[in-house]
């Protein structure tokens, strides 16, 4: 007990520090609190004889929680509403989008000599771009204000709906998957959409139960209140074999028509951020450096196909928005960060039967990760200088 | 005056306004209802951030600049040209006014100034011309009629200056 409470208390403390660090540098913190949780966890401190924090049942079940958490916030910014109102320019900039980094990512996972599923995984963390850094630093650079905003918000909300079904899938083919056999797989795809389904019916119905749920002027029971559905939920999936963070996402929606939706995200977006820092740091935490070493060339393969890839099809999403050259770039280029999907893609992933599941594809996500979380900030904050050097090599920037 | 209303998914929403030179001033309100406002010199150019405000503070400067505390044409500095010399004024009566507590009558204004008052700002309500017997308040506008010459030494009388 009294152990357990000082390894929680060493994560906040690391945490912290590490949000210091991120502050002071200007980054992201989510590659900070990754190498926070490396550090301090069994593969760095616990080799050098430290004290380190183990990767324990407890430090597993509160970063289950926050990847809970991170999907209920999407689910509840999520609007369909909103995807169809402009469903034109969201869907062909986000098809685009789609149409080359996922099948890039699987081409990449084929040539590795991966099996179909696993080729699938990598597909879905080099495509899915980080709404978390990415919004942050359209913020910090005041390009929210810019017209390239609409156009990096809209693909992200493509992106959204589309790992939502992403992992409703892969989730089944991952933990369905050990028990073998086409009936297997087909059993958990059908109990996945059955029990999403249903839910979804829930969702859309259900607006006058989620509403008077949340009709209370105490802040303590509206935040409880708000746990107390969507955690139970989000478990109740996973025991029976379905994606929680889909599970999770479609309660977010399901909130977000309760006309509670600022009142929401107001109250909850720290206790999500406190949950969400420590699903980072539980990543570093499982992920042994010596690892990342060894998927050093995949790494170094995927970090150069897939950034110009995004910016290619991010740059050409903009021009759906009648962007000129110069702002459509800063699409290409506000889309390169990946964060913590890519994370979340990752730990399904560490559930399968397969080494290359258990151990490759995290330890490949989390250098991806690293890698492209600091690269897309710094291309973001340097993008003037991106945007010349790309100009030498193709004929750039005449409309600006 | 055109305003751009636009979404900004998992931030909040976004307001364009068309300024007269060309330029647009953009406001960004954030969910968590913190304001950011820029100014775009021109559609192309990229937005500069003027400044950021808590959600407290952005509604009550909001409300300062619709006008909520204090209206522009009322103000004693704001005076409209009825034709010739003669101006119309708005003059504020402070508290330590030394008309404050006299009659219109006793306060003796017209015949010392040359300027008259033809109604009274009193709150929400408006006294039209008032009598001799009316009752000057701090707080008061009296909104008056004169010559350049006749309002300024009628403002001169009420300010105590």
């Amino acid at each position: 007990m009294a152990a357990g409470l000082f390894e929680l208390g060493q994560v906040f403390a690391v945490l912290a520090i590490a949000g210091a660090v991120a502050l002071r540098v200007g980054l992201s913190v989510i590659p900070l609190y990754v190498i926070g949780g490396m550090l301090s966890g069994p593969f760095v401190a616990g080799r050098f004889g430290l004290a380190h924090v183990p990767n324990s049942e407890l430090l597993t079940i509160l970063a289950e929680v926050g990847i809970v958490l991170l999907l209920f916030f999407l689910g509840l910014e999520f609007s369909l509403d909103r995807l169809l109102a402009a469903r034109s320019r969201i869907t062909r900039a986000g098809v685009v989008d789609a149409a080359i980094n996922l099948p890039l990512g699987i081409a990449i996972g084929l040539a590795l000599g991966w099996s179909i599923v696993e080729a699938l995984l990598l597909g879905g963390i080099v495509y899915i771009s980080s709404s978390a850094i990415i919004t942050k630093t359209l913020i910090d650079l005041g390009w929210i204000a810019n017209d390239e905003a609409d156009p990096i918000l809209g693909t992200l909300v493509f992106e959204d709906l589309f790992i939502a079904i992403y992992l409703a899938v892969v989730t089944s083919l991952v933990l369905g998957g050990a028990d073998a056999g086409i009936a297997g797989l087909g059993r958990s795809l059908a109990i996945a959409f059955g029990f999403l389904g249903a839910l979804l019916l829930a969702v859309q119905y259900g607006t006058a139960f989620f509403s008077r749920v949340l009709d209370v002027s105490d802040s303590e029971s509206f935040v409880l209140r708000i746990l107390g559905v969507v955690v139970p939920v989000a478990g109740f999936a996973l025991s029976i074999g379905v994606s929680e963070a889909v599970a999770a996402f479609f309660v977010g929606m399901g909130f977000s028509t309760s006309g509670h939706r600022e009142r929401i995200e107001r109250q909850l977006t720290s206790v999500r951020d406190v949950f969400a820092a420590v699903f980072f740091f539980w990543i570093g935490v499982g992920t042994d450096p010596r690892l990342l070493v060894g998927v050093a060339v995949p790494l170094a393969a995927a970090v150069l196909l897939t950034t110009p890839a995004k910016v290619l099809s991010g740059y050409l999403g903009g021009r759906v928005y009648d962007l000129t050259e110069h702002r459509a770039l800063r699409v290409g280029i506000g889309l390169v960060p990946r964060g913590e999907f890519s994370l979340v893609i990752a730990a399904l992933a560490a559930g399968g039967s397969t080494t290359v599941m258990q151990e490759t594809i995290p330890a490949l996500a989390v250098g991806y990760v690293l890698v492209m979380s600091v690269l897309g900030t710094l291309l973001m904050q340097r993008s003037d200088a991106v945007e010349g050097v790309l100009g030498r090599f193709f004929s750039f920037g005449t409309d600006v | 005056m055109t305003v751009y209303e636009s979404d900004l998914p998992g931030v909040g929403k976004k307001h364009e306004i068309d300024l007269p030179d060309g330029s647009q001033l953009v406001v960004v309100t954030h969910n968590e209802g913190r304001r950011e406002v820029f100014l775009r010199e021109s559609p192309e150019s990229d937005s500069e951030k003027l400044f950021e405000l808590p959600d407290r503070l952005a509604r009550q400067i909001g409300t300062i600049m619709e006008g909520a505390y204090f209206q522009p044409v009322k103000s004693q500095n704001i005076e409209t040209l009825l034709g010739g010399d003669t101006l119309l004024e708005w003059v504020e009566v402070d508290d330590d006014s030394p008309i404050v507590g006299q009659t219109l009558g006793e306060s003796d204004l017209r015949a010392e100034t040359g300027a008259s008052v033809v109604a009274i700002e009193r709150g929400d309500d408006v006294i039209p011309s008032p009598g001799a017997d009316t009752t000057i308040e701090a707080g008061d506008t009296l909104v008056v009629v004169g010559t350049r010459a006749n309002c300024e030494e009628f403002e001169a009388r009420v300010t105590g200056a």
